[in-house]
């Protein structure tokens, strides 16, 4: 799985890095609009050590954030799954949340709580955690009739082993939205490090860009996508792993 | 039958004529697009006071001025065939010749750079670099203003831990809170908003000029790509004429409540009295000196430009100016 991911990573980077120099240069263009193959080269040797930490810094705030987001997800979906008012106050709460844009919460979030951890963390987990929530709602929202009619019957469901049944059956399902989400949450820390912070690959694009350096820009995407790619291997494993364990399969 | 043929001469006389003259007319009117670096402020009055006095069009020019912005690149524009003029700074036009992109300047705009450092004369007085020490001073890092305080730190050889480099943002609570000491602005176009805030609290403010102290970091000049300069220079300089004109009357004293009413119409947000504010500030940074004509090179501050940033190795060599600068 994990060689699989970053073999179709690269195809993707190289392919855009293939249309870019086909564009630059049957339209004659200067390495300031596209560089040329050996001047990203000569940039990924300066900048690699320097845009790697900056990529697991980041990396690292993702995973948090994505954590904290599907647990947050979890809550909030598990208790949003009755048809209570305070279930559906919870649904209402959750989508208007989610309605407001990160680029102009990011600023007062940056004020308020400083450019620092916590900020990144809170970015990364307000964007990522929408997605996983809409599936755990609607995972949790629907009965398993086959399994649950017998506990029913029998009086012995507790709300514990609903949730148990209903993340069982869906296990496939909800691997794929929390590896999803995985891109998701570092998008959003970029997002936040683009805007304000201090630190991470975000920051450094930032730099980049003030400098009109596109070279630095392309690596620093290489590295993004590449630590994205192992990341969602790594989850998928996990979600098999976990399944394994539960089926004994 | 003479009558007939007559008529005919006529006929096509008429139709050649009406044909030369929309002809003519369409000649006249070279379509150009300009791409301005920033969005329509008092940065870039001189351009908004040519398009809306149908400057350009008494140049024969149909002139599409294109708002500028933090995502925006002339020079990129330019070598793509989006744009025919632009304005960028020194810093951009530099970085784009290293490495091969073919624009030259045909004007500079800011003969003062306007990026200077506010701060409260109540607490600290700048007489000489050394008052430098032990400030906390904003930077944008990558940015501008980055290399030329680490220009100036360098001329009064202090080191990291002489001074505190803090990072800026959009937002300028850190200042208003005193954690920071210096804080980097568009002199003419935040000066005055800033400083306005400040005063409603009671507090005063005063700017700190790189300049001053020998510093002079070139800012944003027109641009456009050599190959049209070479073909239609004729183009080139009606562009020219046209926007420095723009510029010369939109600095004019006797035009300012024109003027205003143009920038109100394009930056509503901003209030007449700030705006008044900007333009006289604006004129001092475009023509600090009536002997210097609006849109006047500067060569001797590229060249300082050029040495600060292959200093700050922001440049791998070092380039002819002459191919550059026209």
């Amino acid at each position: 799985m994990l060689p699989k991911r970053v073999f179709q990573f690269f195809i993707i980077y190289f392919l855009f890095i293939g249309g870019l120099m086909i564009m630059k240069y049957s339209l004659h263009l200067s390495d300031y609009v596209i560089p040329a193959p050996s001047d990203m080269l000569h940039t990924m040797v300066a900048e690699y050590r320097q845009y790697s930490l900056a990529t697991i810094n980041t990396m690292t705030v993702a995973i948090i954030g994505q954590v904290l987001s599907v647990i947050m997800a979890f809550v909030i979906g598990i208790i949003g799954r009755q048809s209570t008012w305070l279930g559906s106050f919870i649904k209402v709460a959750a989508y208007n949340i989610q309605a407001y844009p990160i680029v102009a919460l990011a600023p007062i979030l940056f004020i308020l709580l400083g450019d620092g951890f916590i900020t990144r963390l809170l970015i990364a987990a307000m964007i990522c955690y929408f997605p996983v929530l809409l599936s755990v709602l609607g995972i949790m929202s629907k009965p398993i009739d086959d399994i649950e009619h017998f506990y029913r019957v029998t009086g012995r469901m507790r709300w514990q082993l609903e949730v148990k049944i209903r993340t069982f059956e869906n296990l496939t399902q909800l691997t794929t939205v929390i590896a999803g989400s995985a891109t998701l949450a570092m998008a959003g820390t970029i997002v936040g490090e683009f805007i304000a912070a201090n630190a991470g690959i975000g920051y450094s694009i930032r730099i980049a860009l003030y400098q009109s350096d596109l070279g630095k820009i392309l690596i620093a995407l290489f590295l993004i996508g590449i630590t994205i790619a192992v990341y969602q291997a790594l989850l998928e494993l996990l979600g098999v792993a976990i399944k394994r364990t539960w089926t004994g399969k | 039958m003479k009558t007939k043929g007559k008529r005919f001469i006529q006929s096509a006389f008429l139709l050649l004529m009406t044909t030369l003259l929309v002809t003519n007319s369409a000649r006249a009117n070279d379509k150009v697009s300009y791409r301005l670096k920033w969005l329509r402020n008092v940065s870039v009055v001189g351009a908004l006071y040519a398009e809306t006095n149908g400057l350009f069009e008494k140049a024969g020019l149909d002139v599409q001025v294109k708002p500028g912005g933090p995502e925006r690149d002339a020079i990129r524009e330019i070598e793509l065939g989006h744009a025919d003029f632009g304005t960028a700074s020194a810093d951009q036009v530099l970085r784009a010749r290293t490495k091969g992109s073919p624009v030259v300047v045909i004007a500079q705009l800011f003969q003062v750079n306007p990026l200077q450092w506010m701060y409260r004369p109540e607490d600290m007085k700048i007489d000489s670099l050394a008052d430098l020490n032990g400030k906390t001073i904003g930077v944008t890092f990558g940015g501008n203003d980055e290399t030329i305080m680490r220009t100036l730190l360098a001329e009064a050889g202090f080191n990291d831990r002489d001074v505190k480099l803090f990072s800026v943002r959009y937002d300028y609570t850190p200042f208003y809170q005193r954690q920071v000491q210096l804080w980097p602005v568009y002199r003419n176009a935040q000066g005055p908003i800033i400083t306005a805030q400040l005063n409603k609290e009671g507090e005063t403010t005063a700017f700190f000029n790189p300049a001053d102290f020998g510093v002079k970091f070139v800012a944003n000049s027109v641009v456009t790509h050599s190959r049209i300069l070479a073909e239609k220079p004729e183009l080139v300089q009606r562009f020219l004429d046209a926007l420095l004109a723009g510029w010369e009357q939109a600095l004019d004293s006797k035009n300012e409540k024109e003027v205003l009413a143009i920038l109100q119409k394009y930056d509503p947000d901003t209030p007449t009295s700030i705006q008044e504010q900007q333009l006289k500030i604006t004129r001092e940074l475009i023509q600090p000196n009536p002997s210097i004509a609006i849109g006047a090179i500067d060569e001797k501050s590229w060249e300082q430009t050029q040495q600060i940033m292959y200093d700050q190795k922001l440049l791998p060599q070092k380039i002819d100016l002459k191919e550059i600068l026209k």
